[in-house]
Formats: structure tokens, C-alpha cells, sequence
């Protein structure tokens, strides 16, 4: 059987990315031979806490993209609200639309199957520099973030500092 | 129609029985199977339905409540105006598959103006009925169409 269709759209996006790389991040595979998992390292955003800081991400894709998101998962420790203490990120663009009775509930901010990787960092990368309040992943980063900023600044240097010797 | 899960054991039967059931037995008989005959057996090779979009069941074991909205749904996507690519059209490429449409494609368009072709929307309809480039519901939509027409 040929590939699936699948497995050829993620293909035509990492040699995409390859060709013509797309600032903020780099891509590629974690094995070679394997086009559903993916390694992305992302340069902490400028102007943000974590800027200065190279962190290393996974990206899990089904076999159903792009009609199912992957799920996204940070290797590299990271403090941020809207990350859990897994790694595991917590985005809305990453979460199916809901059940609900018309299937459409808030469908702007749920998974479309338009959403690409570069779509997907992109997103991540503008959640880094601003955090959403309203749906904690790390409750604790987020109490400390609204509560104890100068403390929430701290852990997120110690993340930065450690990711740059990991590097 | 017959079961053409019964086919294997059936054939060489009726066709030495002749006349009636030899339209039966030809080969076309291999394409889907009977959804309603089928065995819990025969579930792995049965068409897979989303009631929602990380719900994947198997046709068999959709409740009463989803065969309806499942239902509803394909009527709705059945609605929807579809066409062949000619070439010349403003849209040249469906950014679900991220393929360049090719004369020929069979292509739908949303209420939106949107493009895509058949086989990526009318996958993504069955989980949501939104279109993936306006968020535009698409149901809405196509309600909206039919009264200021």
C-alpha cells in the first residue's frame, strides 16, 4: 500500500521547513525513520523571560492528522503556566473541538486541520511570550505568575540558564 | 440485496442455480460491506464514524442519538454544491492535503467560498462542520443560503 496521506503531508512540510527554515525554531525528526515524531528546538522568544534559552520540544502526530492534532510535549524543563510539570503543553489549537451540540463550540480557537508545524510553534512560541491566565496547566506557575512575579521570574532564569547548558 | 459477506460460501451455489442471483455474485460485490447484515466479527473491516471529533466508533456501535447526528450530518454535507477543477479557477490549492488541485479533482465549495477537495472536507464535515479556513459554521451557513435564496 502506498503511504498514507498522512505521512505524506508531514513530509512535504519538513523538507518545507528545511528548505526555507522559519525563525524562532528549528525542526526535524526524532528518528529518522519515524515522519510521525517530531524534534523541535525553540529559541526562547526575545523579549520574554525566556529569552536566551534553546528549548528542546516533541511532537506526537496520529495517524489522522490533519484531522487530529498531535500532542506537543517539552523535553527541556520549562516553568510556565500553560505547560504542565510533564512537559506536556496545554494549548486550545491543540485540543479537538468539544462535543458539544453543534460541534463548533468556539471552533476559531480548537484544532482545524489548516494547522501545520509551523502554525503549531508559532502559536506556542506566542504563548511563551504570553501566557493564557485562564486555563492553568502548571497551577502553580500560574498562581506564581499572577501572585509572585519576582519569584515566577526566577524559576523561568533558572529554566533558561539550565537549557543552555543542556545545549 | 444479498450479504456479500456470505459471498465466498454462496457463490458457486447460485450460480449453478442460474438465473436470479447471478448479478449477485460479480465481482463489483467486493466493494462496501452490508452495514446492517455485517458481524461483530466483521467489525474491523466496518467504516468508522466520529460523533465527535475524538470519538471514533465503528458503525455497529453508534448509539441511536449519534446514527441521527450522523445522519444529519452526511445530509448536510450532501447539500453542498461540488464541481471538478478546471484549471483556471482563483484557488489553486487545497490547504488541507497542502496539494495543488489537478484538472479533474472533484472539489467542494463551502457557504464561505472556500475550496477544497471532496475527499479532504467531506473527512473533516464528518468530525466538525466548520470550515477550516473561516471557522464558519457550516450548517449556519447553509441554512442562511437557502432562506435569501
Amino acid at each position: 500500500m502506498s503511504e498514507p496521506q498522512s505521512a505524506l503531508l508531514l513530509r512535504k512540510q519538513l523538507a518545507e521547513l528545511n528548505k526555507n527554515p522559519v525563525e524562532g525554531f528549528s525542526a526535524g525528526l526524532i528518528d529518522d525513520n519515524d515522519i510521525y515524531r517530531w524534534e523541535v528546538l525553540i529559541i526562547g522568544p526575545p523579549d520574554t523571560l525566556y529569552e536566551g534559552g534553546f528549548f528542546k520540544c516533541h511532537l506526537y502526530f496520529p495517524k489522522e492528522y490533519p484531522l487530529r492534532p498531535p500532542k506537543m510535549k517539552f523535553v527541556t524543563e520549562i516553568w510556565h503556566p500553560n505547560i504542565d510539570k510533564n512537559g506536556d503543553v496545554c494549548i486550545s489549537i491543540l485540543h479537538e473541538p468539544g462535543d458539544d451540540k453543534f460541534g463548533y463550540e468556539k471552533a476559531s480557537e480548537r484544532w482545524l486541520p489548516v494547522h501545520t508545524v509551523e502554525t503549531i510553534l508559532i502559536s506556542v512560541i506566542s504563548m511563551l511570550a504570553d501566557p493564557n491566565d485562564e486555563s492553568p496547566a502548571n497551577v502553580d506557575a500560574a498562581k506564581e505568575w499572577r501572585e509572585s512575579y519576582t519569584e515566577f521570574k526566577k524559576k523561568v532564569a533558572r529554566c533558561v540558564r539550565k537549557s543552555q547548558e543542556e545545549c | 440485496m444479498g450479504n456479500c459477506l456470505k459471498r465466498s460460501t454462496t457463490d458457486d451455489i447460485s450460480l449453478l442455480r442460474g438465473n436470479d442471483s447471478v448479478r449477485e455474485s460479480s465481482s463489483d460485490q467486493l466493494s462496501p460491506p452490508n452495514y446492517q447484515e455485517a458481524l461483530p466479527a466483521q467489525q474491523a473491516i466496518l467504516p468508522v464514524y466520529h460523533p465527535s471529533p475524538s470519538v471514533t466508533r465503528s458503525v455497529a456501535q453508534l448509539t441511536e442519538e449519534e446514527q441521527v447526528k450522523i445522519a444529519k450530518r452526511i445530509g448536510l454535507i450532501q447539500h453542498l454544491p461540488t464541481g471538478t477543477y478546471d484549471g483556471c479557477k482563483k484557488t489553486r490549492e487545497c490547504v488541507i492535503c497542502m496539494g495543488e488541485f489537478m484538472v479533474g479533482d472533484a472539489l467542494r465549495y463551502l457557504p464561505c467560498m472556500h475550496t477544497y477537495h471532496m475527499k479532504c472536507i467531506d473527512d473533516w464535515l464528518m468530525r466538525s462542520l466548520t470550515c477550516p479556513s473561516c471557522m464558519e459554521p457550516v450548517d449556519a451557513a447553509l441554512l442562511t443560503s437557502y432562506e435569501t435564496n
